[in-house]
C-alpha cells in the first residue's frame, strides 16, 4: 500500500477550492497553506497561457525532510504518507530546507485572520490542534482516510482534476491515469520519489 | 515580539515568487541560528590553534564562544526544552553538529580542568581529552557547510564546495579570534605566525568564494537568481560590505603591510575584529541569498 495522487492539469482551472477546503479541514492559521494553487503566465503577448500548478506535500519515497530531520520527528508510515510527531518536533526547520516542494510551514506563534480582533468562534475551535513553535505540513487527511473517506481536497475539486488511491495497485485508478496519460511527478531529477504525479495541460 | 515575526504579507508574497527566498534561517529568530554557526566556526577553530600553542586564554575563549554557539542554537529552536532528542546522527547533519559541538564542549572543558586545576598536561587522560576535542572540532567545523550542502532544495546551497569554505572560514575565524587577544596577552604566542596563517587562510578563503560563485554563477537557475541577488539584490550590502570590505580587503591589506613592515599588535587585533565580521557575514549573506527550487519544470 502506497498512498498517491494524480492531478490532471488539464482539467484544474485555477479555482483554489482545494486550498480553501484543505485550511477549512484543518483549520490551519494565516500563513500555512497544506495545499495551495500556484499561478504562473507562460509565453509572450499575444500567445500568453495561464499554468495553475496545484502544490501540496509530495509525499516522497525517500523523503530528504525525514532524512534530515535531527529527532526523528519526520517519519513515513507504512501506507506511504510522510508525518510530523509534534510532540517530538524542535523547530530547528531543516526539514523546511531539505524539502524541494515548499510544502512545510513553521508555526512559530499563535495568529488569527482578523489581528486583534481575537480569534473567531471556528479559529479558536481548530487551532488548538496546532501547537507552536514546530513544522507542519499535509499528511493527505490521514485522519480522513481512517474513516474511510478521500482526502478534503480530492473530494472539493470541482473539475475532479485530482485523484487518489494506491500506486502499489495497478489496476487502481492512480496507477492507470499515470500509465495511461504519461503521469510526472514534480522535480524527478532529485531522486525522491513523489507520490503525486501531474497530467500534461 | 517585533523583530523576532515574520510578516504574514512577506510570506503571501515570497510564495508568488518563481525562487522563493528562504527566510526562516536568517531572518527573525533565524539570525540566531547565524549566529550559533558562526560562534561555533570561530569556537571550534580557535580551540585547534589555541590548544595546539598551549595558549591557555585563546583556549578558555574558545571554549566560552563554543558555550555562546550552543545557546544561540537552543534559542533559535521553536522547542530548545526538547534540545536532547537531535541525536539522530545517522542522516541528519544537525544531529551531528549536535554531537560534535556537545564532545567538543564537555572534552575540552574536562582537558581545562585537568590541566589547569591539576597541572597534568602531558598526562595519557589529558592527552586523550585533547584528541576527542580535536575530533570534536573538525565534526563542529565539518557539520556546518553540509547542512547546506545537502540541501537540493536550495540550488545555490547544494554545492560541494560550500563545507570547504566553512571549514576554511572556521579555521580562519579561529585564528582571528587568536588575533583579538594579542594586545592583552603579549608574549606566548608567535604573531608573525598567527599573522601568516590569517594571511593565507584568508586568501584561501577568497579564492574559494570566487569558485563557489563562478560555479553557481553557471549552475541552474534558482543557483543563478541567488548570485544575482549576492552580487546586485537582497543580499548584495551584506556581501560587499560584510565579506568583501572587512572579511577580504583590510584583513589582505594589513596582511600585506605587515609583510613589508610589522605593525602594531593593536593593528592585528584590529584585523582579527575585520576578519570576524567578515566570517559572520559569509554565513549571513549565503544564507540569505538561498532560493528555493523554481519549479520550472510545470511551466512549459
Amino acid at each position: 500500500m502506497r498512498y498517491g495522487m494524480v492531478i490532471d492539469l488539464k482539467r484544474c482551472f485555477g479555482c483554489y477550492g482545494c486550498q480553501v477546503s484543505c485550511k477549512a479541514e484543518h483549520a490551519t492559521p494565516p500563513g500555512v497553506f497544506f495545499a495551495r494553487v500556484v499561478k504562473r503566465e507562460s509565453g509572450t503577448y499575444p500567445n500568453v497561457r495561464k499554468v495553475f500548478l496545484p502544490m501540496l506535500c509530495m509525499h516522497c519515497e525517500t523523503p530528504p525532510c525525514e532524512a534530515v530531520c535531527p529527532t526523528g520527528a519526520t517519519f513515513k508510515r507504512p501506507d506511504g504518507i510522510v508525518d510530523i510527531d509534534r510532540e517530538i518536533c524542535v523547530g530547528c526547520r531543516y526539514c523546511m530546507q531539505a524539502c524541494p516542494y515548499e510544502a512545510r510551514y513553521f508555526h512559530d506563534r499563535t495568529r488569527y485572520y482578523f489581528g486583534v480582533q481575537g480569534p473567531t468562534e471556528y479559529e479558536a475551535a481548530g487551532y488548538g490542534r496546532h501547537p507552536t513553535g514546530v513544522v507542519m505540513k499535509c499528511n493527505f487527511c490521514a485522519h480522513r482516510l481512517e474513516q474511510g473517506a478521500l482526502p478534503s481536497c480530492v473530494v472539493t475539486c470541482p473539475t475532479n482534476a485530482r485523484t487518489f488511491g494506491d500506486l502499489d495497485d495497478p489496476e487502481s485508478a492512480v496507477s492507470r491515469l499515470i500509465k495511461e496519460r504519461g503521469g510526472e511527478p514534480l522535480h524527478p531529477e532529485l531522486g525522491t520519489g513523489p507520490s503525486v504525479y501531474y497530467l500534461p495541460a | 515580539m517585533g523583530v523576532f515575526t515574520r510578516p504574514y504579507d512577506t510570506l503571501l508574497e515570497d510564495l508568488q515568487e518563481t525562487a522563493r527566498p528562504q527566510r526562516e534561517w536568517v531572518e527573525g529568530r533565524g539570525l540566531l541560528l547565524i549566529a550559533g554557526h558562526f560562534l561555533s566556526g570561530v569556537g571550534a577553530g580557535g580551540w585547534v590553534f589555541a590548544s595546539a600553542y598551549g595558549d591557555r586564554p585563546g583556549e578558555v575563549a574558545s571554549v566560552v564562544v563554543l558555550a555562546l554557539s550552543g545557546l544561540a542554537h537552543l534559542l533559535f529552536l521553536g522547542h530548545p526544552e526538547r534540545f536532547w532528542r537531535m541525536v539522530r546522527v545517522r542522516t541528519s547533519w544537525v544531529g551531528r553538529g549536535f554531537l560534535g559541538l556537545n564532545v567538543l564542549l564537555a572534552s575540552a572543558i574536562a582537558y581545562l580542568a585537568l590541566t589547569l586545576a591539576a597541572g597534568a598536561a602531558d598526562t595519557v587522560a589529558a592527552r586523550a581529552l585533547w584528541g576527542l576535542s580535536l575530533a570534536g572540532a573538525a565534526l563542529v567545523m565539518i557539520y556546518k557547510g553540509n547542512v547546506y550542502a545537502v540541501c537540493r532544495a536550495i540550488p545555490f546551497w547544494n554545492s560541494s564546495l560550500l563545507p570547504i569554505l566553512y571549514v576554511a572560514y572556521a579555521l580562519r575565524g579561529g585564528v582571528a579570534l587568536l588575533l583579538l587577544f594579542l594586545p592583552w596577552r603579549g608574549a606566548g604566542v608567535d604573531q608573525r605566525l598567527l599573522e601568516l596563517l590569517e594571511l593565507w587562510i584568508g586568501l584561501s578563503a577568497g579564492v574559494c568564494i570566487l569558485f563557489y560563485l563562478t560555479i553557481m554563477a553557471s549552475a541552474s537557475v534558482g543557483a543563478r537568481r541567488s548570485v544575482e541577488d549576492l552580487l546586485r539584490g537582497r543580499a548584495a550590502a551584506a556581501f560587499y560590505g560584510g565579506v568583501v570590505v572587512f572579511g577580504l580587503a583590510i584583513p589582505l591589506a594589513v596582511g600585506l603591510w605587515n609583510a613589508v613592515t610589522p605593525v602594531s599588535l593593536g593593528l592585528l587585533a584590529a584585523v582579527g575584529a575585520a576578519s570576524l565580521v567578515g566570517d559572520f557575514y559569509v554565513k549571513y549573506a549565503i544564507a540569505k541569498a538561498g532560493r528555493y527550487l523554481p519549479h520550472v519544470p510545470m511551466a512549459r
